[in-house]
């Protein structure tokens, strides 16, 4: 520190530069010491396994994110690994545990919602269908079993075309790679 | 110095240098005991040396007290500073004085030291006493609460035995070879890829269900209990037609689909049955209808042809299985112990959760079973604190994209730091008895066979009225080790990483646990695109090469796909499994 033309503003800036000084060796000592001790009692982590695998990480993206390399990562596939191919829709066909038709694999979910009585538009389905039958013997009983899911809300949304959207999640779905 | 010679893992005292060694035979314990009288700690602080609580020590030679590096010789109690090496007092008192003074203690730091080797040295007993005057500092009168309260329904320590391998006898292999057909390998091209490798037909939105199935089709301690006719499904459903035969008057409203087909709904039944599949030798991709049927029948709220979570799917699951299992039980099981089911066996561990108080130290400890640890996502800073004045030696400072990369250590660090509770969240110190603000730590008790990690990346804000999708890149290491982030060492590093056995813990306490704590990347399940329209895909791990598994599709890929997949839940097994004695009698 240059010394000020001041005696005093010297005494002071030695002063504090002083108990600067002094405060900055006592919190290097104390890193020392929590460091010495780490080492010593061998609880320091393994930095060279560590900065390997980020190494390697960063290494792998750079690869992935090359287009020259063939696209692994998102290439449209041929044959898998045991040289089968399969189509966009599974195709397997097997009975329905539930009701016994025989069901298409890729179209078995769709089915089974329905099969099942689950979901928003199975539900909805049955209101529609049966509701008016029901309405004639009890409009009570109708209500409590179907109340939760017959209100405007989700009579708006089948109407705003939901087996639409859905059809297109189903395709993102699968239809992802392409 | 070299460290690589003194080292030892984990919390392993070093050999003494000879002048401690000398004044260890000589005195034994009980002047670093005496010490524990002087030993002042402030709430939350370090411990300090001082013989009044007051008292302002000063070098007995030259009267400096700053800047300090000042040493309580431990035989005569006279402090010397050590702030200049040429001219150290401290080190003149040992020379000066006859044999036995060799030793001091930093009173700021209470740290021992060695003047004649210069060196900082350490000692059991010494820590002992460190420790304990933390905890006396903070706690009811005199109860000390080192230990860990018992837990509820306690740990029976069980011996960790030795493995012996097994061969069937004459018998016992007569049995086999009369009761069961060896599987046959397909054509020249399958027979060198591994068993049990095999696609998922996707049933319409099910990616989300394939993904994890594939990743517990290979978990090994799973595939191993399922593989070992463990759940034997028709001994299962034998069993439970049994039993519906005696409830069937009982039993009003069983479902009509399985009066009529007598089928007991049970998750590991399907799970036997697909393990059977993947594992026979067949390569076309199979479909899990029935496992669908069933599991949309446990989780009722699930059940709709809809993308869903992969992870919700998991717990789920994980749950249909224990549930089921859980009720042919009469004892019931203590939680976190994984006695109850499979399931809960291979991904159940027990997090401890820490609350201090700031005011006066208390810390109100609670443990809770998990059966994944969910990890927040976000960038790290520099590194955790405790790298980043060892990053910055790397030239981190130039390299600012590494140092914002996220990784799942750093997400660990993250999980396992003190964090300070807001002041809206005071907790009620038992010690002060009114409320106060608290620091918080998450530590793992015990770790489970497989973690599975679960990398928060659907934000559901209820106050936005929105959801969001992080596609922050995450890295994760293809090794990782636990043993940072067990409840022993995050105990441990609250008291300055002291020598003491802090934890009971649930593995042999004497043995180094870091066999323990090792895990290897097995399975990562990942996820592309929108929140709404997205593709769940597994990679997969099997003899250290990598196998991607997008539901029918299953291909081979470099190691550098899966490093740069946007992971989201990722599965790690033990690396070492130890065997514990059967609490079962075996019939010979």
């Amino acid at each position: 520190m240059s010394a000020p033309n001041d005696d005093n503003a010297s005494a002071h800036s030695q002063l504090s530069s002083h108990f600067f000084a002094g405060l900055l060796d006592s919190i290097i000592v104390d890193v020392a010491s929590e460091c010495h001790r780490i080492a010593r009692l061998g609880l320091d982590r393994n930095l060279e396994e560590e900065e390997e695998e980020l190494r390697l990480s960063t290494q792998a993206r750079v690869m992935v994110a090359d287009p020259s390399n063939s696209g692994e990562a998102n290439s449209k596939y041929v044959v898998d690994i045991f040289g089968q191919t399969h189509p966009a829709i599974a195709n397997e066909i097997f009975d329905c545990m539930n009701c016994g038709r025989a069901i298409m694999a890729g179209r078995f979910a769709p089915h089974l919602e329905k099969c099942m009585g689950k979901g928003r538009k199975a539900r909805l389905k049955t209101t529609r269908s049966s509701t008016a039958a029901q309405n004639r013997y009890s409009r009570s009983s109708s209500v409590s079993a179907y109340s939760p899911y017959s209100n405007s809300h989700s009579v708006n949304q089948a109407v705003n075309g939901t087996p639409g959207v859905t059809g297109e999640d189903y395709t993102e779905c699968t239809f992802e790679e392409t | 110095m070299s460290l690589k010679n003194n080292h030892r893992r984990n919390g392993q005292i070093p050999q003494p240098c000879p002048h401690l060694a000398d004044f260890r035979s000589r005195n034994g314990q009980k002047p670093f005991r005496a010490l524990q009288e002087c030993l002042r700690v402030k709430p939350l602080g370090r411990a300090a040396i001082r013989r009044d609580p007051d008292e302002v020590p000063r070098c007995s030679t030259c009267g400096h007290y700053a800047p300090s590096r000042l040493y309580a010789c431990v035989a005569c109690a006279a402090v010397y500073c050590h702030s200049l090496p040429e001219s150290s007092h401290a080190a003149f008192h040992a020379e000066s004085m006859p044999t036995g003074h060799e030793i001091a203690v930093d009173v700021d730091r209470a740290e021992l030291f060695c003047c004649v080797c210069r060196d900082q040295v350490y000692d059991r007993d010494f820590d002992a006493a460190v420790v304990l005057a933390h905890t006396a500092a903070s706690t009811l009168g005199s109860r000390l609460t080192l230990l860990p309260p018992m837990l509820p329904e306690s740990q029976k320590k069980r011996r960790r035995v030795d493995y012996r391998p097994w061969t069937p006898d004459p018998k016992e292999r007569f049995l086999m070879e009369r009761d069961s057909s060896p599987l046959k390998r397909g054509d020249e091209d399958s027979s060198c890829l591994p068993w049990g490798l095999r696609g998922l037909n996707n049933l319409g939105n099910t990616c989300f269900m394939n993904s994890v199935l594939q990743a517990l089709l290979h978990t090994p301690p799973l595939r191993n209990y399922f593989l070992s006719d463990r759940h034997n499904r028709f001994l299962c459903q034998q069993n439970s037609k049994m039993g519906n035969v005696n409830k069937k008057n009982a039993a009003s409203h069983d479902s009509n689909n399985n009066k009529k087909k007598n089928l007991r709904l049970c998750l590991a039944c399907d799970m036997d049955a697909m393990f059977s599949a993947f594992f026979s030798g067949d390569r076309k991709p199979y479909s899990p209808a029935k496992f669908l049927y069933s599991w949309w029948q446990h989780a009722e709220n699930l059940a709709s042809y809809e993308q869903q979570d992969a992870h919700e799917f998991f717990i789920s699951m994980l749950d249909g299985i224990h549930e089921k299992v859980e009720k042919n039980q009469c004892k019931p099981q203590s939680q976190g112990s994984g006695d109850c089911c499979i399931a809960h066996k291979v991904f159940s561990g027990i997090l401890r959760s820490d609350v201090t108080c700031t005011s006066c130290g208390f810390t109100s400890t609670t443990y809770d079973p998990c059966v994944d640890i969910s990890l927040d996502l976000e960038p790290n800073r520099g590194g955790s604190a405790k790298m980043a004045s060892l990053k910055s030696h790397h030239g981190c400072n130039g390299e600012t994209e590494s140092c914002g990369i996220s990784t799942l250590i750093g997400c660990l660090d993250r999980f396992t730091r003190p964090e300070r509770l807001g002041s809206d969240q005071k907790f009620f110190c038992q010690q002060c008895q009114v409320r106060q603000e608290s620091l918080k730590q998450m530590s793992i008790r015990k770790l489970p066979l497989v973690s599975c990690f679960h990398i928060k990346r659907f934000e559901h804000s209820t106050t936005k009225k929105m959801s969001r999708k992080v596609d922050r890149y995450l890295q994760f290491p293809f090794s990782l080790d636990m043993a940072p982030y067990r409840s022993s060492s995050i105990l441990r590093s609250r008291f300055g990483n002291r020598i003491f056995a802090f934890e009971d813990d649930d593995d042999e306490p004497d043995s180094s646990n870091e066999s323990s704590s090792e895990f290897e990347l097995f399975a990562v399940v990942t996820h592309t695109g929108r929140l709404d329209a997205g593709h769940y895909v597994t990679y997969l791990r099997l003899s250290n090469l990598w196998y991607k598994c997008d539901d029918s599709w299953i291909s081979q890929v470099s190691e550098s796909i899966v490093r740069a997949a946007q992971g989201y839940m990722v599965f790690y097994v033990q690396k070492i499994l130890y065997y514990k004695a059967s609490e079962k009698l075996v019939s010979s």
